[in-house]
């Protein structure tokens, strides 16, 4: 018995629409909602071409399905991860092949799910709990007769073989979805130890995975009820299919400082510090759960892990933006600065919306040219919702109120960083701007090391 | 007035600060800028309190909202109680098994929660990064506040003196936090409740951890003079923290299994009763069979007990083996005996109780068990002035006396007893049905045997 994927009909023209060289594969992604009795699929992707890379056929005698980048693979299905909100993840892969390659498809896919999900996961601040589905769903298109084969492989075990699976088209699957809504207040105190840029990133984890533990833990009422048990989320109402009302259903999140690990102490965790990080502003958060019977509690889970993704990508973009123009060698320096906000934008003809996280000298244009890139639509800048979380202004002045830092080091440098931050180029997110990027920045380091010293 | 309730708010707020110089003069005003946050922390909007096992949220801070409709700020706190479900999974009412001698208070645990979500502002975050040297310093803080209530108290009201309970607690232990602080070294202030005499009632005092009680000494001598308690028997040490009538003890033993019983009506008799708390020791217990040579080890367990419980001593009950270790150790015995089945008696226990517990005892002297009648004067003041258990021993067996009903004009008496010889599991029902804890007539004695009796005295100390 195998699982039941329920695609939307416009995932159906996506993919009937894809245009394969004659000889080559397309790969892409496949997202949506896994709940314990079936799963959803609301968008399909495929892979974005890669610019360094000149050629579109393989060269001779490498099959084109061992030459698929993996790695590019794996870095696009991490963006797009990072661009669903709550209750949606990426769930699977297509690929198309042409017929002769169909027989060795299964194998590519496997290979290629399995990296997915490994590269998916690296980083993310909350476990699986046992009632999360493991499945990931492959679909091999062959390109010739558009034949779709669908089966599902275990990724919680690497030895697992391909389970068949069934995919049935449906229109509006997710268009009376519940959509789940929060604004979260964010105050994070890290100490840090050590003047390494790897301590500062590992405090940084240690001190977000702390936080996360505690959203993870803590009470939840979702329109106005407790989110803990088997209830069903909405109750008393009359399931009618031709309602296309999506409902927003405010949460609120209830936290105590209650950490296991600190158990029965009688005196206090004293650590020597070169410094100390803070994460503080208020994020908004949404999430999605599928209208057949949801649980409570699983859309309390659901909301909660947007809460801690959101905090985690966005520290994360900003570290590797911040690795990339600072250097390893210049480590932790003082200053506030602006982490990347959220905006939200509607997905591909489902309805939902999706997410980007938009740095300071940023626009609405960039934006919409990421979305194109990432999620291969069109996005008119006006559909980009920015109001939901307000432009951090501050200026030298207003900073200095800001923090509460009583080194009176700090305001020479919110300064300095202030200026750097306006040289500081697009956060690089394709592996071919890099060298570019990386060059730039060296050289952005070096004239302010001059200018400083 | 007697009260109905009991709130208990618990939680822990984390406190955090950072020191540039842990023995510099700044320290001290960043340590009391940092209790001053949380301080504004429990009085914003923010606190909300939990109902432990209820869907009741209230914000105390807001003008009272709550997240049950029919909780207003006009509601008696006696209200909540429908919305709490009882451990066993029964519905609203609390457990029908429970005893009717025991109407205690209900205690009403609460959590303190802090909303993140409905935020002040909506401005996305930022990274601030300080770099200079600094200690930086966690401890969690494990508040617990009570308040002491009756049923038509208004809710709101109980809810705001929970806030102010939660203001003064952390006032209280940044206090103790200041004054046992060594640079950066810092000891977690941790809350005690006691209930004293009226009209003091249910206090919280707050002790630094890791701090025995013999160093407290100075604080308590205060704290006697502050609620007029008398000097010379113990209210403050951590052993006499009050014990909510809903919590389990952990060590598995029955506590004054005796007040589950009814005294005997006796004309114009009153009634003196072993004071405080003890547990119930008796044959089996422990994975020891000590059944036919073990009573008076039994007796000497629960009398030890009553000194552990009332705070005059933080040493464990010894065992067996302890019992006859500490008689080889005064020269009353040989080392042979430890590990032997041999009896004790009412001198051995005094002994004991002077070597481990440093505790004295008065000997009474009985040559017939007929007499044990006659000493209605002289068990009726023990009870009065020292209160604890007395371990009677003759004939072939050894027993416990936890009180007398006596009359001084009738001489009538009888004698509240508990068995050591019991040899089931802790099971009340059994025990109080079938006697093993129970009032007893003079017969009750061999009227021919003579008996020792061994009378602790309470130490002199606060």
């Amino acid at each position: 018995m195998g699982r039941s994927y329920f695609v939307d009909e416009a995932v159906g023209e996506y993919l009937s629409g894809l245009q394969a060289a004659p000889g080559s594969c397309v790969t892409g992604l496949l997202a949506g909602q896994s709940s314990p009795q079936r799963d959803f699929v609301v968008l399909a992707v495929q892979t974005p071409h890669r610019e360094s890379e000149g050629q579109l056929k393989a060269p001779k005698g490498v099959s084109p399905l061992d030459d698929i980048d993996v790695e590019w693979v794996t870095e696009h299905a991490k963006q797009v991860s990072r661009m669903l909100p709550g209750g949606l993840c990426v769930l699977g892969l297509f690929l198309v092949t042409p017929p002769e390659l169909s027989k060795d498809a299964q194998n590519g896919l496997k290979r290629l799910i399995f990296a997915v999900e490994k590269y998916i996961i690296k980083g993310r601040l909350w476990e699986l709990s046992e009632e999360d589905v493991t499945d990931r769903v492959t679909l091999h298109i062959c390109s010739k007769t558009k034949k779709l084969l669908c089966k599902t492989f275990d990724v919680k075990d690497p030895k697992s073989s391909a389970k068949p699976a069934d995919w049935k088209y449906q229109t509006g699957i997710s268009s009376s979805w519940p959509m789940l809504t929060c604004s979260v207040e964010v105050d994070l105190q890290i100490p840090v130890t050590g003047s390494s840029s790897d301590n500062t990133d590992k405090c940084m984890k240690d001190g977000l995975r702390r936080w996360a533990k505690q959203i993870e833990a803590a009470y939840c009422l979702i329109n106005g009820r407790q989110a803990l048990d088997d209830s069903e989320l909405i109750s008393g109402q009359k399931k009618n299919p031709k309602t296309t009302n999506r409902q927003t259903l405010p949460a609120r999140i209830f936290v105590s400082d209650e950490q296991s690990e600190l158990g029965e102490r009688s005196s206090a965790l004293v650590q020597v510090c070169s410094g100390s990080m803070r994460v503080r502003g208020v994020v908004h958060c949404r999430a999605y759960i599928h209208n057949n019977k949801p649980k409570a509690r699983h859309a309390a889970q659901a909301i909660k892990r947007d809460i801690i993704n959101t905090v985690c990508s966005r520290v994360e973009m900003f570290l590797e933006d911040l690795c990339i123009n600072e250097g390893s060698q210049k480590g932790l320096c003082s200053g506030q600065q602006a982490l990347p906000r959220r905006v939200f934008a509607p997905m591909p003809i489902s309805g939902l919306s999706v997410c980007d996280y938009m740095f300071p000298d940023e626009s609405t244009a960039d934006v919409a040219e990421r979305l194109k890139e990432m999620l291969d639509c069109e996005t008119p800048e006006e559909d980009i919702d920015t109001s939901l979380e307000n432009n951090q202004l501050f200026s030298i002045i207003s900073g200095f109120e800001i923090t509460d830092s009583q080194d009176d080091d700090s305001s020479k440098h919110v300064s300095e960083i202030q200026a750097e931050n306006h040289k500081i180029q697009k956060p690089p997110k394709y592996y071919a701007g890099v060298a570019l990027a990386a060059a730039i920045a060296l050289l952005a380091t070096a004239t302010s090391l001059l200018y400083f010293s | 007035t007697v009260c109905d309730f009991i709130f208990r708010l618990k939680g822990i707020l984390e406190f955090a600060c950072q020191l540039d110089n842990p023995n510099g003069v700044q320290s001290q005003s960043t340590i009391s800028k940092s209790f001053q946050d949380l301080r504004s922390k429990v009085t914003s909007k923010n606190i909300v309190f939990t109902v432990c096992n209820s869907p009741v949220l209230i914000w105390p801070n807001t003008g009272f909202q709550s997240s049950v409709e029919s909780l207003t700020e006009a509601s008696a706190c006696g209200d909540i109680l429908q919305w709490i479900e009882s451990d066993d999974g029964g519905s609203k009412k609390s457990s029908k098994k429970k005893d009717k001698k025991k109407s205690g208070p209900t205690v009403v645990n609460m959590k303190l929660l802090f909303e993140v979500t409905e935020p002040a502002g909506n401005t996305a975050p930022s990274l601030i990064r300080v770099s200079t040297q600094q200690h930086c310093v966690k401890m969690p803080l494990p508040l617990d506040c009570a308040l002491s209530v009756t049923t038509d108290e208004r809710l709101e009201t109980v809810c705001t003196g929970l806030v102010e309970a939660l203001n003064k607690q952390l006032a209280d232990m940044e206090e103790v936090v200041l004054q046992y602080r060594k640079g950066s070294s810092f000891l977690v202030p941790q809350p005690f409740h006691f209930q004293l005499p009226e009209p003091a009632g249910l206090i919280t005092v707050v002790y630094p951890a890791g701090v025995p009680d013999s160093q407290l000494q100075a604080v308590r001598e205060d704290l006697h003079r502050k609620f007029e308690l008398p000097c010379d028997r113990p209210y403050l040490r951590r052993a006499n923290a009050f014990h909510f009538p809903d919590a389990a003890y952990k060590d598995g033993y029955l506590r004054n299994p005796h007040i589950h019983l009814n005294p005997p009506n006796i004309e114009d008799a009153k009634l003196y009763l072993v004071q405080g708390v003890y547990s119930y020791h008796h044959y089996m217990q422990d994975h020891v069979d000590d059944n036919g040579w073990g009573c008076a080890y039994r007796s000497l367990q629960t009398i030890c007990s009553w000194f552990q419980q009332q705070g005059y001593v933080e040493t464990a009950v010894p065992t067996h083996t302890q019992i006859q270790q500490a008689l080889v150790d005064v020269g009353d015995k040989e080392p042979r005996f430890v590990g032997s089945r041999q009896w004790i008696g009412s001198i051995e226990v005094q002994a004991v109780l002077n070597q481990l517990l440093g505790v004295t005892s008065k000997i009474m002297f009985v040559s017939q068990g007929s007499e044990l009648a006659t000493k209605g004067r002289e068990l009726a003041n023990h009870f009065q002035t020292e209160g604890t258990p007395v371990m009677i021993g003759g004939g072939v067996l050894a027993h416990t006396i936890l009180g007398v009903v006596w009359s001084e004009n009738t001489g009538q008496i009888r004698f509240l007893i508990l068995d050591p010889h019991y040899t089931g599991g802790e099971d009340l029902q059994t025990i109080t049905d079938k006697g093993w804890c129970g009032w007893k007539g003079p017969e009750f004695w061999d009227q021919n045997a003579y008996y020792n009796l061994c009378l602790p005295q309470r130490p002199k100390t606060i």
